[in-house]
């Protein structure tokens, strides 16, 4: 069953891909499959979850929903691409430090969200922050240490 | 001076940067050369004969590589215990559910996998199905398993002193029945696993486990080859919470397509998939009978409870005492019978969830609540009269080591205020509580200990080698802590192997909440052996006894001159060059019975230490919608010692979640026909940050006499009392006793609107049972 592929361009965490694809494919499939880019994951499928998110052009979105063609021209940021080489950003860094991770496999969605809304809202209320997070679903923690370790991070002003 | 340098302490765990860059690898992130795509094809019905299946358009498809049927394997049937053998990975005769493993395939992609199914062709019989275990427990109902008749799966039988006696002796006595639906894990990371072979007939396998040795000893008897050549791997796990303690259909297709195709394959599950395809909880109803003294304390008991196990036995045995332990422990109870009954129905198979029955323990403590109205005893004096004393027995026969349940009780009462809000609250305000407590392990035959291993290098830095698998509640990090504890090193000098068949020694799993208690002490130990190894050597160069030593920041020392001392990595030079490694090695066995069996003798040590836990929350219920809006909640819970109080608290705040605001207020599977409507997380409501309320957590520390360091437990009795504390709660806001969970609006607004039908008739305004 041949289909045609296409070359999707793609700017992914500051690097130009081209990957040549099916046009149904989503970009959750091209960044896991085709780049290796396995820290973007899936959970539902659905959109529900909040797990595969990725930021477009610094906003998050749920790269399960979103085609890879429609991701071109587009700068795409992924889990990876948050750390600036050996220097964590301050989100996944507060993460760490106030144990908002367990199993940690909905953090990098849970991550990429909170970076994109402290960009926005850096002086969040606490209740702003469980708003701007309630896209993304964790099994494990009860988002507690989650909501305070944002909140700790939003209050320390880094 | 702290009398320890790590344990008791918050630090970073080891495991989380690795999670929060995405370095960190689960099954469904592997990439191997020349991996397959794996798919499963499921049962369209929920009983029928397989007439014949005919795969042959399926294996000419360009793109296949292999396709697998039940003529691949060896037919044998499978069960957790030797009496409840009766799945077959994939099955010869009969489908038993919408849902179960018929073939698989293995190909180039996901797109050319899923055709290949489609071109598989298999005839059925359809055969008449049961839905409920009403249906299944009818007279002519259809036998689902020919080896059980009545489709009963399991019989747990107990009875304890006199309870017919008991209940002629109480001054009050009332029966009630309670009841739930099936509920669900919904752990993050969907199942996924990943397996190859190679030309010598080895399997190298990767999955979300809770115990590695439990997957590989069936694997092996399955593909009938030997236990050595079936190497389970450790990979990072996305959550477990009971569903993921056994083998599962899948890792069998999926070696069974790698041994095929000599390639490596990848399954991974849908949400869907792991919704129906893994394992559920059971839906429940259980009736419950208490007869008590003027005081309020509980002189008999007869519980009765069904389960609907769906097609199989899982961890039947299991799943149908638990329930009952965790309450025969919580509470005093003299006098008890329990008969649980696990019946087997069309639909998907039931294992042992956090929140093992809500039905039965939301019952039992409701029930205190409404004997506590009829006898003017407020809900939290009715828990301190009946709590569990340390220094008891256990109807059941266990002893009690340590025991914490009426400091949790005194200590979550004083801090949500309870006596200044029990029933002082405003209309449609309501507050409620719930105690439990859980088990630290239970017998598991040769399975039941763990062992560890420590070598050294020559810089004085450790390897640990332990069977412990982290599902993500931080047991990679409790094994580092407790070794680098003994030694003396800080947690960047260790460096831990663990979950991996081929390498580390076996381990109970972390299925039954021992892996602290039993894994941490065997890691303790080895630490211990190894230390006691390097005393000797550093005793003789510094010309003192071994014991006035000890370790600390990579040195040895002696404690009452610490400038005397001499640095670990040349006691392991010393030792080396000698011709000797230093190494340790620790094994902890349990003090369990282990004549105690589930069905057959259920008495004896079951496990050798409990939690006790206890929880209050505070709520607001709004008449005209029947939503329930939490307003604070309090959770307290005996953990022995607080090894790293950050992650208790990460572990009370997920039970409270997953068991009070999901388990109680929006959980439920909806069926149609034995069809899951709501399998993901669009229909199936878990809750998300916006709905939980403040939590405040309350850490009690007893010091058990046989923990490491005095831990236990830590976690599971919050999620299951945090159920309880709901229900209470929400009936005490509407001033109505509710019987069926979760306590969803419709049924809410149901019960508010006949109460107010009561309440106009002029009528007394009366809680009553519904």
């Amino acid at each position: 069953m041949e289909k045609a592929k296409r070359i999707v361009k793609l700017m992914i965490n500051g690097e130009a891909h081209e990957v040549a694809t099916n046009v149904n494919r989503t970009l959750l499939e091209v960044l896991r499959e085709d780049l290796a880019l396995t820290g973007t994951k899936e959970s539902c499928g659905q959109g529900a979850c909040g797990s595969c998110t990725v930021l477009l052009d610094g906003l998050p979105v749920r790269s399960c929903l979103l085609l890879a063609v429609e991701a071109q021209g587009r700068y795409i940021t992924t889990i990876e691409g948050l750390s600036k080489g050996e220097q964590l950003h301050p989100v996944q860094d507060a993460f760490i430090e106030h144990h908002a991770i367990q199993c940690g496999f909905c953090s990098p969605g849970m991550i990429l969200t909170a970076s994109a809304f402290l960009e926005k809202n850096p002086k969040p209320t606490e209740e702003e922050i469980r708003r701007a997070l309630s896209g993304n679903i964790c099994r494990c923690t009860g988002y507690a240490k989650i909501i305070g370790a944002v909140k700790a991070l939003a209050d320390s002003g880094r | 001076m702290d009398k320890f340098s790590l344990i008791g302490k918050n630090m970073r765990r080891v495991d989380t940067t690795s999670k929060a860059t995405g370095e960190a690898i689960f099954s469904a992130d592997l990439i191997l050369p020349r991996m397959l795509v794996g798919k499963v094809l499921r049962s369209p019905h929920p009983h029928a004969r397989i007439i014949s299946i005919d795969t042959s358009r399926a294996e000419k498809l360009p793109g296949v590589k292999a396709v697998v049927t039940a003529k691949d394997t060896c037919g044998d049937k499978w069960g957790v215990f030797r009496y409840t053998q009766d799945q077959q990975f994939l099955p010869t005769e009969k489908v038993r559910y919408v849902g179960e493993e018929v073939a698989a395939v293995a190909a180039v992609d996901e797109d050319t996998a899923l055709e290949a199914l489609k071109l598989i062709n298999v005839q059925y019989e359809k055969l008449p199905a049961v839905f409920s275990v009403e249906e299944s427990l009818a007279p002519n109902a259809p036998r689902i398993h020919d080896t059980y008749p009545n489709n009963i799966n399991i019989h747990v039988k107990i009875d304890v002193g006199d309870v017919e006696k008991g209940f002629q002796e109480s001054f009050y006595v009332r029966e009630d029945t309670f009841s739930a639906p099936e509920d669900s894990y919904f752990q993050g990371e969907p199942y996924a696993v990943a397996a190859q072979f190679d030309h010598s007939g080895n399997l190298e396998i990767w999955m979300p486990n809770a115990g590695p040795h439990l997957k590989a000893k069936p694997l092996s008897n399955a593909l009938k080859i030997p236990l050595n050549k079936v190497r389970v791997r450790k990979i990072k796990i996305g959550g477990a919470f009971g569903g993921r303690s056994e083998v599962s259909p899948a890792d069998m297709i999926c070696a069974l397509l790698a041994r095929k195709s000599q390639r490596p394959v990848k399954i991974v599950y849908t949400r869907e998939e792991n919704s129906v395809c893994t394992r559920q909880a059971h839906a429940m109803k259980a009736t419950i009978k208490t007869g008590v003294d003027k005081e309020g304390r509980v002189i008999a008991r007869d519980i009765t409870c069904h389960m609907d196990g769906g097609a199989y036995s899982s961890t039947g045995p299991i799943a149908v005492s638990v329930p009952f332990l965790c309450m025969e422990q919580a509470y005093r109870m003299e006098n008890v019978r329990y008969n649980g009954y696990r019946i087997f129905t069309n639909k998907p198979i039931r294992g042992m969830f956090r929140t093992h029955g809500r039905a039965f323990a939301c019952g039992v403590d409701l029930q205190l609540d409404m004997i506590g109205e009829y006898l003017d005893i407020n809900p939290l004096e009715m828990r301190l009269r009946n709590a569990r004393q340390k220094g008891d027995y256990t109807p059941t026969k266990s002893y009690v080591a340590s025991c914490g349940m009426t400091e949790t009780i005194e200590k979550t009462g004083e801090l949500s205020k309870w006596n200044e809000k029990w029933g002082k609250l405003p209309p449609y305000h309501g507050i409620g509580i719930g105690c439990n407590s859980v088990q630290t392990g239970f017998p598991m035959g040769i399975r039941g200990g763990s062992q560890a291993f420590i070598k050294f290098n020559e810089e004085g830095g450790i390897t640990v080698i332990s069977g412990v698998v982290d599902n993500g509640q931080g047991n990679d990090h409790m094994l580092i802590q407790i070794a680098a504890e003994e030694l003396g090193l800080s947690t960047n000098d260790v460096q831990l192997i663990n979950a991996d068949t081929e390498v580390t020694p076996s381990d109970p799993g972390s299925y039954s909440m021992c892996e602290t208690f039993i894994g941490g002490n065997a890691v303790r130990l080895a630490a211990q052996d190894a230390r006691k190894k390097l005393f000797k050597y550093a005793a003789a160069a510094l010309k003192v006894d071994c014991s006035v030593l000890d370790a600390k920041d990579k040195k040895i020392f002696v404690k009452d001159n610490p400038d005397q001392s001499i640095s670990m990595s040349k006691v392991v030079r010393m030792a080396l060059s000698r011709g000797e490694a230093v190494s340790g090695e620790g094994s902890y066995w349990p003090k369990v019975d282990p004549k105690r069996e589930w069905v057959e003798n259920p008495s004896g040590q079951l496990s050798e230490t409990f939690s006790f836990g206890t929880v209050i929350v505070e709520v607001m219920v709004d008449p005209e919608t029947g939503q329930v809006k939490v307003l604070e909640a309090w959770a307290s819970q005996d953990v022995g010692y607080a090894l790293m109080p950050v992650v208790i608290e990460g572990q009370f705040e997920g039970g409270l979640a997953m068991g009070g605001q999901g388990g109680m207020l929006t959980e439920f599977h909806i069926w149609n026909d034995g069809r899951v409507l709501n399998p993901t997380q669009l229909e199936y409501k878990v809750p998300l940050a916006v709905d939980m309320p403040k939590i405040n957590n309350i850490i009690v520390e007893t010091i058990d006499p046989n923990g490491p360091y005095g831990a236990k437990e830590a976690g599971m009795s919050i999620a299951m009392s945090a159920a309880q504390a709901y229900s209470g709660a929400i009936c005490n806001a509407i001033g109505v006793y509710m019987n069926d969970f979760p306590l969803t609006p419709d049924k809410i607004l149901k019960a508010i609107e006949e109460k107010e039908g009561i309440d106009s008739k002029g009528q007394k305004r009366k809680m009553d049972m519904r």
